[in-house]
């Protein structure tokens, strides 16, 4: 029975803790600008920012020695693709080269003299592409948009010189293989499509971090300044239930944000968003209360309410390229693969993108899931030592003795 | 003067008195830096894993698989008997494509019948999709090229003619200074000088916006002899000293430890880099005037900071974006270190042609001067809202 009521009282403090913290969020108007604000519109924004999806028009300068019907259709070629614009005929390399310094063209098409000449002739005819490198997405694009037209011009040149060669041509004629490429999860190749989902997933996690810092400093402050007790906090209970209370409280606030960033933001955005909601929702469970766990772990370091800007934020570039979105995971040296897998949004980013734009299941992402949970209960013990930490350095017990 | 010596004095011990301080403006960047560096040492991330679904299983289609394997940007880790299954290990995150090879493959191919390969592609990694991406491309472009070749040869035409054929155009591309496409040479200079954005334009902030939040703004304003110019001056001085060396060290461990290419002069580099600091200062300075609360001028600045990792185009080209979206990209100093870094030490044009980023730089560092007297103002009434 004894045992009973001790369970019944932990949850009774447990309940009391809880409300107390959703009070405490509900009148801190920088907790909620994390809470509420940032998840609100920060997807916003950096949606707006990638929405454009694909590079287009870009433009390019043309170094045309040949000025022929061939080296002319080349160039109409270039310029009706999609992708690149030609920005104006240049008489030399060195006029391109000044142009590309100023940042007017990001390529130079250089056609040389007998470009025409060889075509005529039967033989291969070779021009060059120059591009700027100061983005790979950029690239990416001038070579794509460049073997496009390049196998177009191919297909038309070798139709007609295969009608040349007669009954010997005529079976060359067309490709003996066709191919065809399919794009999962982002079919169009865009940049939101294949970023967003990840940077939603980064959101969640920092806004709830720099919170639940922002909330532990400002009680940190409180404790200074009153002889080591946090007046607004539930006094004299369990540390465990201090952490469970919180944590339900910043489920609930990041329940919620949850499903306007995870949901409703691919919604509106028409981003991909092909998983099962009920894959999705007890997928990002275990990442959220993790994160909660996370966050009260790394509170440690934050000893005032604005250190949490200073001691967080810039953490969020390191997880992001962690989780592996910019860079695969397998060309990560393994020392940071092992450290990444301490982070709850490098388990979460893949699986939640995999759900979401590849359709698959909570069954395929069981690896992440699991290791979701581990998280939450190695940083539910590593809170309840910062927490023991911080009594002990800085509660009532520091100012006795 | 040695008011201005104490002033700076001040500004040095104030730093000292917090170890947070000296650890997020030293070894915050350096720690990021060799994150980057080592991130991507490896260069491109080749060797994309990938999965092969051979249903016809033929010479010519094991032929195939090999030629794939053989390709350098893929690495066959997986085959699978369909396509179902192929799918499923993409879901599993466990390869990032696959290459289905039809049934009745050679069969087709040789009689004529055009069979179609088809490839799949995991786009939603970008970098890993691409790769595989090419290499498909590659093999099944080449697979057509030889089986064309086979067939002229066979009718009797001679090498040349059949390249000619097969090969009437052919367009080099050629990615100048960086003829290994590598990504980790705009990538890890430019996030590395993102990191050290945020953390100057935060440090400036906390350290300007606390003494309000400490109560000893009149304090430190009356020691300055009512100053706004001196005690501000006095307090980011040292700063600016300590951001520069740490600045120089990131350089020094990218172009110097790391040897990343560098295509203009050292001494570029070396100048450019107190003209971001500073910078990066006045921006933080700026909001500090602006909103002179600790808390807020802190969300700003960090929003901005943040932000400025997106818009200022390190992955997704400015020119491309909307242009209510862009014009941000020209608030954060960090775009024009971006913009010299590009022009001068990947293409390694002239100086003249940065010449207008040093100049909006020089300004973004002093114009905060002109909205001095709002700090002041703040400071003197020194009211600290949470």
């Amino acid at each position: 029975m004894k045992i009973l009521r001790k369970i019944s009282d932990w949850f009774f403090a447990m309940g009391r803790c809880f409300a107390r913290e959703w009070h405490i969020c509900l009148h801190d108007m920088g907790v909620l600008l994390f809470f509420v604000m940032l998840p609100l519109m920060y997807p916003i924004a950096y949606t707006l920012i990638y929405n454009p999806e694909v590079v287009r028009k870009m433009p390019v300068a043309i170094v045309d020695h040949d000025r022929t019907f061939d080296s002319r259709k080349l160039v109409r070629d270039v310029s009706a693709s999609p992708t690149m614009e030609v920005y104006d005929y240049v008489p030399d390399m060195s006029a391109a080269k000044d142009l590309m310094a100023r940042g007017d063209v990001f390529a130079i098409l250089e056609i040389p003299r007998n470009y025409g000449k060889k075509i005529g002739r039967m033989e291969t005819a070779h021009a060059t592409l120059y591009t700027q490198m100061s983005l790979l997405l950029r690239y990416r694009g001038f070579a794509s948009a460049i073997t496009d037209v390049q196998l177009k011009d191919i297909a038309e040149i070798t139709g007609e010189r295969a009608a040349l060669l007669g009954q010997a041509g005529a079976q060359l004629n067309g490709k003996p293989i066709e191919n065809d490429a399919h794009m999962l999860g982002d079919i169009e190749q865009g940049f939101a499509s294949f970023v967003m989902p990840g940077i939603l997933i980064l959101i969640l996690q920092q806004s709830m971090i720099l919170g639940i810092c922002m909330l532990t400093g400002t009680s940190r402050e409180r404790r200074r300044k009153n002889r080591g007790i946090d007046p607004l906090l539930v006094q004299n209970v369990p540390a465990t239930a201090l952490i469970w209370g919180r944590t339900f409280c910043y489920t609930t606030f990041f329940a919620a944000a949850a499903i306007w960033l995870l949901h409703w933001v691919p919604e509106i955005f028409s981003l991909p968003h092909f998983g099962s909601a009920k894959d999705w929702m007890l997928f990002i469970l275990p990442f959220i209360i993790s994160t909660a766990f996370f966050g009260q772990t790394l509170s440690y370091f934050v000893h005032d309410r604005e250190s949490s800007f200073i001691v967080i934020a810039f953490t969020s570039v390191i997880f992001l390229f962690l989780s592996g979105l910019t860079w695969p995971m397998y060309a990560m040296p393994d020392l940071w693969v092992e450290i990444g897998k301490l982070i709850p949004s490098t388990w979460a980013v893949p699986g939640f993108i995999r759900i979401n734009s590849n359709a698959a299941t909570l069954a395929d992402n069981f690896t992440p899931y699991i290791w979701l949970w581990i998280l939450s209960a190695v940083y539910f013990i590593a809170s309840w030592i910062v927490i023991r930490r911080i009594e002990r350095r800085e509660g009532p017990r520091a100012y006795v003795n | 003067m040695s008011s201005l010596w104490q002033s700076i004095v001040y500004g040095y011990r104030y730093l000292c008195r917090r170890r947070l301080y000296l650890i997020v403006m030293v070894f915050v960047p350096l720690l990021c830096t060799a994150f980057f560096l080592s991130l991507m040492q490896n260069g491109l991330p080749v060797r994309v894993p990938t999965a092969i679904v051979d249903l016809d299983n033929s010479t010519m289609s094991r032929q195939m698989t090999r030629n794939l394997d053989a390709v350098q940007l893929v690495d066959i880790t997986m085959a699978c008997e369909s396509y179902q299954s192929a799918r499923a290990a993409v879901q599993r995150g466990e390869v990032y494509g696959f290459y289905v090879i039809p049934r009745n493959f050679q069969q087709d191919a040789l009689s004529g019948r055009k069979p179609v390969i088809n490839y799949y592609c995991d786009m939603t990694y970008f970098v890993p999709g691409t790769f595989s991406y090419k290499g498909y491309k590659s093999v099944a472009v080449q697979a057509t090229a030889s089986l064309i070749s086979e067939t002229a040869s066979s009718k009797g035409l001679s090498g040349n003619t059949i390249s000619a054929l097969i090969r009437p155009i052919s367009i080099d591309i050629n990615p100048v200074h960086n003829p290994w496409t590598n990504y980790s040479l705009y990538l890890t200079p430019s996030f590395s000088a993102g990191v050290l954005e945020l953390i100057i334009i935060m440090v400036t902030i906390m350290t300007l916006t606390y003494e309000i939040k400490e109560g000893s703004a009149r304090r430190w304003l009356r020691d300055n002899r009512g100053s706004i110019v001196q005690a501000v001056t006095g307090k980011l001085l040292p700063q600016t000293l300590i951001f520069c060396i740490v600045g120089w060290c990131i350089q020094g461990m990218i172009y110097g430890f790391g040897h990343y290419p560098i295509n203009c002069s050292r001494w570029i580099l070396f100048i450019t880099m107190p003209i971001f600091v500073l910078a990066c200062q006045g921006f933080g300075l700026f909001v500090s005037c602006v909103v002179p609360n600790p808390r807020l001028a802190l969300s700003t600045g960090t929003l901005v900071a943040m932000l400025a990792f997106s818009f200022t185009g390190f992955s997704f080209p400015v020119q491309n974006m909307y242009g209510y979206m862009g014009v941000f990209s020209w608030l954060a100093p960090v775009r024009y270190y971006f913009m010299i870094h590009v022009q001068q030490v990947l293409n390694g044009v002239g100086l003249w042609y940065s010449r207008w980023w040093y100049v909006i730089m020089i300004a973004m560092a002093f114009a905060p001067a002109l909205l001095l007297w709002r700090f002041k103002r703040a400071c003197l009434k020194q009211i600290y809202i949470p």
